[in-house]
């Protein structure tokens, strides 16, 4: 079903929020987790960790889906389609894949900041887990970045089902 | 317009390349055990060289 103009600038609106909010939300988990990672005073790094937590929990996931969910919505409210366009169908593995990925961390998200609440500093053989949640922000963030840039830049690009989607409304009705 | 479909741009497929190229590097890396196993829990202690997840319980605060 295709969305009148009001609706979809109103559903545009919406899933630009959320991905850029998204995008923000990570940028911030990432100083967090540098902080956690580098940080000399143990107040601060494990105030960073609970942190992390909450805002894996408040913000980053419900992000997350949100984008993943209004971007749906705009794709197959509009002609744009969600597998016609390559950039539309790279937009989606993207998202799905840093989703799954966000999903995988919070374990281990989970620990440091209930690890934080209970001890004094983080033990030293924890050192990987807290690279591990840096590196991976970052990932996530330049991953996040790229999508950000697909949906400004819009490279060209359609794929066959969306070539013979356009080519079928280009050709007169058959008799 | 053309009968024949003109194919998949450049740039997408350098994107479909360097995708696989980057779950072929992931897949032979988990293969070899090159730089152990991969997974959520793999830097947790309790976990070893097992990738287990994460355990449910904190260890106890050192006095």
């Amino acid at each position: 079903m295709m969305m009148g103009p009001r609706l979809r600038k109103l559903a545009l609106t919406t899933h630009v929020v959320c991905s850029v909010g998204f995008v923000g939300a990570v940028a911030a988990f990432l100083v967090l987790a540098a902080v956690g990672l580098t940080g000399d005073d143990m107040r601060t790094v494990a105030a960073a960790y609970i942190a992390m937590e909450l805002t894996t929990w408040s913000l980053i996931v419900p992000l997350s889906f949100a984008a993943l969910v209004t971007g749906l919505v705009q794709s197959l409210g509009t002609p744009w389609g969600l597998v016609r366009h390559y950039w539309v169908l790279t937009k989606l593995v993207l998202t799905v894949f840093t989703t799954i990925i966000l999903l995988l961390q919070t374990s281990g998200i989970g620990y440091m900041a209930a690890l934080a609440r209970t001890a004094a500093a983080p033990a030293p053989e924890l050192r990987g887990l807290r690279s591990s949640l840096v590196m991976h922000a970052a990932g996530g963030l330049v991953v996040l970045l790229m999508i950000t840039a697909l949906s400004t830049f819009k490279p060209r690009g359609l794929t066959r089902y969306g070539w013979r989607r356009l080519r079928e409304h280009k050709l007169p009705p058959r008799a | 317009m053309s009968d024949k479909y003109p194919g998949a741009p450049r740039w997408a497929k350098l994107t479909g390349v360097i995708a696989l190229a980057m779950l072929v590097l992931l897949i032979v890396l988990l293969v070899a055990g090159i730089g152990g196993p991969h997974g959520p829990g793999r830097h947790l202690p309790g976990a070893r060289d097992t990738g287990a997840a994460a355990p449910r319980e904190v260890p106890a605060p050192s006095k």
